[in-house]
């Protein structure tokens, strides 16, 4: 493989579920050897979840959630509840760059893993700590919670809902992901001042922050104006129509942005013209935005019995901003994923060839990626420990007999 | 205050959210971001609301004050050969370039990457675009409700929909793609420095803010391709699923999957006879009662504030958390301890506070400074390259700076 862009940077990897791996598979996918160091007491809860199971049968090594969270990594076992178990995790944490660790506060206290006590084992680490809402603060930097529960602490299910409706979620575990390449691009920073200075320094990540950077033009709008601007819908400041429209068939739909007068003639071109665009009320922006409830009637009926996915072909080669809303099946399918090389195959011994989601970008001079197979519980114990912290087969052995390496 | 990237020079040559998004993370990181303005009209988010005082104004708009935040306004027109000229000066001794023009905008001026990198071969280029630089979709127009729609989380949300019909796919609120794709771009330009460090060679960033958002949704993903069941929004057709819930002053948000919690979650309910049923003893049990236990939660938490609720609930161990709006949290003493947001003085647009980062660090904070006004540094750039001043005020006139 060519020389990848994190060669020689290693991390040590205490964190599970879904934002921290999120992270280390950045820096894995990039060249970064990441130890991976789990603890059968609590295993990963992304290699037991029912719902991921390949084929409904259950074994840790097996798991989508895991799989797709994961590879390119190393992964020991260490039970951090014993002295040994401790010390040994101390020993990795002298060699390595980064230590990242996404437990709840209480959590990392009881087993060690605050930056006052890993700085103390290595002076210019850079510990990332990635939780709910901060590790510092008042209260709520002490809560246990999981990525949706930091959307409600800021604001966004609030402002996620039908105009004058209750909040609503927004799909999957979001700030989960949004805070993983926000906080590979500071960890990075922190990294090169490091190799400038010599001095390490603690990130506290809070999922609920990442998510204020997002909705900025409600803080911003409160902070000059005062005013909580609540559930928008798909309403856009500037755009109209702008919204999702049903389509034919099993809940399809198509989305549909307007941002000037050329998409504007372009789509009533598609839509052949039809005599109540030629009302002066839609002639400019001005018009359809205060027009915009009217215009997604007209729309709405015209979608209806169309296909989604030609339908936005055809909206794009005319020049109209539209997309086909994807789901599950069509995502897999979808001939760009493909062709972009966001997708990667993967075989693995125990469930054959399965379709990988990649890192989402592309750099010129590193045409291939750390893509090598998520690792089985425990694949590289005698390789770090022995390798790295030169221990014997027999003293692993023995480790591995006592349940501190477990 | 340190800073850590106070050694990397940042060419901004974007508008709108997903590049100047990426840009502003350098800067606040303490590089030297030079940002590139068509002349007159300047970035289009200088049009866009809110803007402070509710009054239209290029030097008021939130939106650009807050993405825009320490860099410098360099007016410039690089589609006319004189100011590509000067573009070419100014990346000659840059490290990085963003840009989020449609794929081949920069070719067709004559400024593509392998120009540049005839020009500087240590120089960073990172294109952010709604779809990438090749592939079927990569001419498609795009903005954050495309590209959010078009992926997985864009189905799913908002999730838990009862009226099929009625509730149609919600795009996030704020720029939930666009800032995917600005992180991602960021992330990568940081990996591509490190790998410059070794090979002395910069090189070219695709990054897509469509694929940046798909990447959100591998637990749908893998609910389909590992487990079988195509991922839906209906409910019923789903297990179990979360959503704020409503108490007497508002709404909270908990999960009472395992044993303990329900126990916690029985606890701070007073332990009512109707969730006693053995119905519910068992996760499965709750699982497959899951409509009559909801209910049943949903008549207690309506009778109590949601502050006891999630005070109460954490000591008790529950997974519990306040579903506030947007003003809520920006009053919250938790956020203002954390110095989540933070004063920031401008001369036209006044003083207010701005959301301080996107994470916290303790030795190199991201410190945002204000926004440039449209063209406030033209002359000093144009000055540093080495452009005479009688220079200057003919590329004013023609309308190149």
């Amino acid at each position: 493989m060519a020389h990848l862009p994190l060669d020689g940077i290693r991390v040590a990897d205490f964190s599970w579920i879904i934002n921290g791996p999120q992270i280390a598979q950045w820096f894995a996918a990039m060249g970064a050897e990441v130890i991976k160091i789990e603890s059968q007491v609590y295993m990963d809860i992304s290699r037991t979840n029912p719902a991921g199971m390949a084929e409904r049968k259950p074994g840790p090594n097996r798991n989508g959630f895991y799989h797709m969270l994961n590879y390119g990594k190393k992964a020991v076992n260490l039970n951090l509840r014993t002295t040994k178990g401790y010390e040994l995790a101390c020993e990795l944490i002298k060699k390595s760059d980064f230590v990242l660790e996404c437990f709840p506060r209480p959590v990392a206290e009881r087993l060690g893993l605050t930056y006052e006590k890993i700085k103390a084992v290595k002076h210019d680490i850079i510990m990332i700590s990635v939780s709910l809402l901060g590790k510092t603060g008042a209260e709520p930097s002490t809560w246990v919670g999981w990525g949706p529960m930091a959307c409600c602490f800021v604001g966004m299910f609030d402002a996620q809902g039908y105009p004058g409706g209750p909040p609503r979620q927004t799909g999957g575990t979001w700030p989960d992901y949004s805070i993983a390449s926000t906080v590979v691009f500071h960890a990075l920073a922190a990294l090169r001042y490091r190799n400038r200075t010599g001095e390490g320094q603690w990130i506290d990540a809070s999922m609920g922050e990442t998510v204020i950077g997002q909705m900025h033009e409600w803080f911003m709008d409160y902070f000059m104006n005062g005013r909580d601007r609540r559930q928008r819908g798909n309403h856009d400041d500037l755009m109209a129509p702008h919204n999702t429209y049903k389509c034919r068939g099993d809940d399809n739909w198509i989305a549909i942005a307007v941002s000037n007068d050329s998409e504007w003639k372009a789509l009533c071109k598609v839509m052949g013209d039809p005599a109540w665009t030629h009302a002066p009320k839609f002639a400019d922006q001005f018009g359809r935005l205060s027009n915009r409830d009217e215009i997604d009637r007209y729309l709405r009926e015209w979608t209806r019995n169309q296909d989604h996915l030609s339908l936005a072909a055809t909206l794009q080669q005319a020049g109209v901003p539209a997309a086909p809303v994807l789901d599950s099946i069509e995502i897999f399918a979808d001939q760009h994923l493909w062709e972009w090389g966001y997708w990667w195959k993967m075989n693995h011994h125990e469930v054959g060839e399965r379709i990988m989601p990649g890192i989402p970008v592309k750099l010129s001079n590193v045409p291939e990626l750390n893509y090598s197979y998520p690792p089985d519980v425990g694949q590289h114990n005698y390789e770090v420990f022995g390798g790295l912290l030169g221990l014997s087969n027999a003293e692993i052995k023995m480790l591995i007999e006592e349940k501190v390496i477990y | 205050m340190k800073k850590a990237l106070d050694d990397i020079t940042v060419v901004e040559y974007a508008e709108l959210m997903s590049g100047p998004m990426c840009a502003k993370m350098f800067s606040d990181m303490g590089a030297e971001v030079i940002k590139i303005e068509l002349p007159d009209r300047g970035d289009q988010a200088r049009h866009l609301p809110p803007f402070a005082g509710d009054v239209p104004h290029p030097e008021k708009s939130g939106m650009f004050l807050y993405l825009n935040t320490g860099k410098k306004s360099l007016t410039l027109d690089p589609t006319k050969p004189t100011g590509a000229s000067i573009f070419r000066k100014l990346i000659s001794s840059a490290d990085v370039l963003i840009e989020n023009h449609p794929p081949g905008f920069l070719a067709s001026i004559g400024l593509d990457f392998a120009s540049l990198h005839a020009i500087n071969p240590r120089l960073i280029v990172a294109s952010i675009t709604p779809f990438g630089q090749h592939g079927p979709y990569k001419d498609w127009k795009g903005c954050d409700l495309i590209e959010w729609a078009m992926s997985l989380a864009g189905y799913n949300t908002p999730t838990l929909v009862d009226d099929e019909e009625n509730e149609n796919p919600l795009r996030a609120p704020g720029h939930a793609a666009e800032m995917m794709g600005a992180t991602n771009a960021a992330a990568a330009i940081m990996c591509a420095l490190f790998h410059r460090d070794t090979t002395g060679e910069g090189q070219w960033i695709d990054a897509p803010c469509w694929q940046a958002t798909v990447n959100t949704a591998k637990i749908e993903m893998a609910v389909y391709s590992y487990f079988g069941v195509p991922f839906s929004r209906l409910r019923g057709k789903q297990p179990a699923g979360l959503e704020p819930l409503p108490c007497r002053d508002g709404y909270v948000y908990t999960l009472w999957a395992a044993d303990s919690h329900f126990t916690a979650l029985k606890a701070l309910l007073g332990n009512p006879p109707a969730l006693d049923s053995e119905l519910f003893d068992t996760l499965a049990g709750r699982q497959a009662n899951d409509d009559a236990l909801r209910m049943l939660i949903r008549q207690e938490l309506i009778k109590y504030d949601m502050e006891y609720l999630v005070t109460e609930g954490q000591k008790l161990g529950l997974t519990i958390g306040p579903v506030y709006t947007v003003a809520q949290a920006a009053e919250h003493p938790h956020l203002t301890a954390r110095q989540a947001f933070a004063e920031i003085s401008h001369p036209v647009a006044g003083c207010f506070k701005y959301p301080q980062h996107l994470v916290s660090l303790s030795r190199t904070p991201p410190s945002p400074l204000r926004a440039p006004m449209l063209g406030e540094h033209t002359a000093e750039i144009l000055s540093q390259l080495g452009i005479s001043h009688e220079e200057q005020q003919r590329l004013r006139a023609t309308g190149i700076i």
